[in-house]
């Protein structure tokens, strides 16, 4: 059998209220397969089933039909969750800790020893950029700051694969940007990331696949550039032209029997133009 | 893996100031006793403060620990902190097993703490205490007579007392075996006489009473001559060369004088062995204490395991007030029964069991004795009064409520972790 880092076979869930009455299908036979090595993207609108997805995986919510495999080992087979990460959709975190006190908390909970704790911590602490506020209580940390310990907490152990529910929201630009690069280079270590997100830029410049999920049901499954492509439309980026250049290029390509869809001067992304205040300023 | 987990209950107890709270209120409620209003004994203090700490501080403590223990759990669930426990590699059970340690350390923490202040304050109290009132800091090993008999005339009897009249006329004789095993560390003895006293002369102020104690083994023998006061209960020390060289003794009373009479029964005299002493033996009324905390955190886990926050509070201290009542429980369902047996006295013609009493079986004396098969009774927790009458609290007791309270406490950790394991997590 092929090893996989996430496999599920017709992933069910309905959701029911306590008389069982009232019921939602969150997910409807959801058929997935993630190979190690992998960055892959679940995408889908507010209430589509990310969330349940994951909870699934990480065996917190038990199925209605179906079965799912972390690592090839059942969801919720504890010794397996060694070598799982995971960052919620949301941080939820023992406020009363500060970072380093809840880091060396979770640490303790893989068995890491101390000094690999200290060295850990250490690193994460830096690697998420809140190493002035490491002594600071949780309880007064701003939302994306919760992010950020969550994502250190979430790779403390070193994991091999990564579950990740939403892990840009509430980040500033700065951090997204910061978090990308972070899971890029993760994933050059080796490690498996599952993500889930609806931020499409996002999930589009980092994930190799992705599944569409729409009302708890997989639309689309593929590799991202197959997905996006278009064999018959070519997209040029050119600097230094001048006007008449430009018209000449045209011209060219008219000749050649082909259409320009659009030409227009390059606008740089609110995105870049921020990214490059904040870090002239630092 | 468990005890990180318990480390970081108490931390969450401590930062959100909880033993902080506990121990000033219980410090504030044992600073208060003084004050209560007692008899004008000399020892009434003390033993008061005692009782304060047994009774209300242990209440208070109690709550204390039901409120943050079975709130710890929902709150864990719907700020869904569980998560960021269950994704890392912690099972169900020992994740509950780290909770209930926390708790358990936690009330640990707390009782020595309050238990200290209440030792102190205790010695305080009694410091100018005459060496007779001074009982309650013996922890006494009590010794019952095996064999009673008046040797000579018995006077008269008169509701099971055999009146002995003085001057050799009669002499009570108690028999006393087994007072030790091993020759080695024996502690020291004493005896302790509650004689009835009487006497025809017309002013009797005190009685004397020639007090004889001789060891079976070696015949050694030591008289004393006592003056005795009406309602007085008589103490005396047993020479420790006696009880060196002999396991079983005999002792001998009878008043000197002719014009005075004692009353005896089986139960009149006592021997005790002094054990370890006061602290030693508050130590292990503590430990008793706390082995209740433990329990009652025990169930109130398992209750939250399943039950919202408040649902839970509720149920514990239900289960923590039916375990006090529980003899009234037993009680109850007793009377039903027999209200039931009453039944069968009467002509057959309403022989027959009434719909009512039918009603009254299934829907409350059935209901009644699970309850109580069921439920822990802390009737085997109490220790109080071995405190107060300075009375040595036997490790069979502590043996006994350690027991109970393992058993109990693995099977509500089992049910809580059953209960987490079906559980699903929003
Ligand atoms: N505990 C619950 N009880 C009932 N229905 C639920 C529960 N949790 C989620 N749902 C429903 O299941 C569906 C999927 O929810 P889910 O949280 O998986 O969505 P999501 O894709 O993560 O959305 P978002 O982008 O907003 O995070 C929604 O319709 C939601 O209302
Ligand atoms: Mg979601």
């Amino acid at each position: 059998m092929n090893s996989l880092a996430v496999k599920t076979e017709g992933l069910t869930k309905v959701y029911k209220d306590f008389w069982k009455r009232k019921s939602v299908s969150a997910l409807t036979n959801l058929n997935l397969e993630i190979k190690h090595g992998e960055i892959f993207g679940l995408l889908g609108p507010n209430g589509s089933g990310k969330t349940t997805t994951v909870k699934l995986l990480l065996g917190f919510l038990h199925p209605t039909r179906g079965k799912s495999w972390l690592l090839d080992e059942p969801s919720g087979h504890v010794k397996t969750k060694n070598k799982i990460g995971f960052l919620p959709e949301e941080s939820y975190l023992y406020k009363f800790l500060t970072a380093e006190e809840i880091l060396d908390f979770y640490g303790k909970l893989f068995n890491l020893s101390r000094k690999e704790r200290q060295k850990r911590i250490d690193e994460l602490i830096h690697i998420v950029g809140l190493h002035p506020y490491r002594k600071r209580l949780l309880s007064k940390y701003s939302k994306g700051m919760l992010r950020r310990i969550g994502l250190a907490q979430a790779i403390i152990n070193d994991p091999e694969l990564i579950i990740l529910d939403e892990p840009t929201s509430g980040l500033d630009p700065l951090g997204r940007r910061e978090i990308k690069e972070l899971i890029r280079t993760l994933n050059q270590q080796g490690k498996t990331i599952l993500l889930s997100s609806h931020l499409l830029s996002d999930v589009q410049s980092i994930c190799n696949r992705i599944a569409i999920l729409n009302n708890g049901v997989l639309q689309v499954t593929g590799k991202v550039n197959e997905l996006l492509s278009r064999s018959d439309v070519t997209e040029f980026l050119v600097k230094n032209l001048s006007d008449s250049d430009l018209e000449s290029v045209k011209e060219f390509i008219r000749g050649k029997n082909g259409e320009v869809i659009s030409m227009h001067p390059h606008l740089s992304t609110l995105e870049e133009l921020f990214v490059n205040i904040i870090q002239h300023r630092k | 893996m468990i005890l990180t987990l318990a480390i970081h209950t108490v931390r969450e107890a401590i930062r959100k100031k909880i033993p902080h709270i506990l121990i000033s209120l219980g410090a504030i409620v044992l600073a208060i006793s003084p004050f209560i209003s007692t008899t004008h004994e000399p020892d009434a203090l003390p033993k008061i403060m005692l009782t304060v700490f047994f009774q209300a501080v242990a209440l208070l403590c109690v709550t204390g620990i039901i409120l943050f223990s079975a709130v710890s759990l929902p709150h864990d669930i719907e700020n869904k902190t569980i998560f960021s426990i269950l994704s890392k590699p912690v099972s169900q059970f020992k994740f509950v097993a780290g909770r209930t340690l926390g708790f358990a350390l936690l009330a640990a923490f707390i009782l020595v703490a309050l238990g200290l202040v209440n030792i102190i304050s205790v010695f305080f109290a009694s410091a100018h205490l005459p060496p007779e009132h001074r009982g309650i800091f013996k922890a006494r090993k009590e010794f019952g007579a095996h064999h009673f008999h008046i040797q000579g005339k018995i006077h008269h009897e008169k509701e099971g007392i055999r009146w002995v009249m003085g001057g050799r006329e009669g002499i009570a004789i108690w028999h006393f075996s087994h007072l030790h095993e091993k020759a080695k560390n024996i502690p020291p003895f004493e005896v302790e006489l509650r004689l009835k006293l009487d006497s025809s002369r017309n002013v009797a102020d005190t009685i004397p009473l020639s007090i004889g104690i001789e060891g079976i083994q070696s015949k050694e023998n030591k008289t004393e001559l006592v003056s005795a006061k009406a309602d007085e209960t008589v103490t005396l020390g047993i020479p420790p060369e006696i009880i060196r060289k002999n396991n079983d003794i005999k002792i001998t009373v009878f008043p000197t004088l002719t014009a005075d009479y004692i009353g005896t029964a089986h139960n009149t005299i006592k021997v005790f062995s002094i054990q370890k002493g006061f602290v030693f033996n508050y130590a292990k009324a503590l430990a008793i204490t706390f082995l209740k905390f433990l329990l009652i955190i025990a169930i109130a886990v398992m209750g939250s395991a399943y039950l919202s926050a408040f649902v839970s509070i509720l149920s514990a201290f239900a289960v923590f007030l039916c375990g006090h009542l529980l003899d009234f429980i037993k009680d109850f369902s007793l009377l039903l029964h027999h209200s039931g047996a009453h039944e069968h006295g009467l002509p057959g013609m309403i022989k027959k069991p009434s719909g009512f009493m039918i009603y009254m079986d299934y829907f409350f004396k059935k209901p009644l004795e699970w309850i109580s098969f069921i439920l822990p009774d802390f009737k085997k927790f109490d220790i109080l009064s071995y405190l107060l009458k300075g009375i040595d609290i036997p490790i069979e007791t502590i043996g006994f409520s350690a027991g109970y309270t393992v058993l109990y406490v693995a099977i509500c950790t089992l049910i809580s972790y059953i209960l987490l394991k079906k559980r699903e997590f929003f």
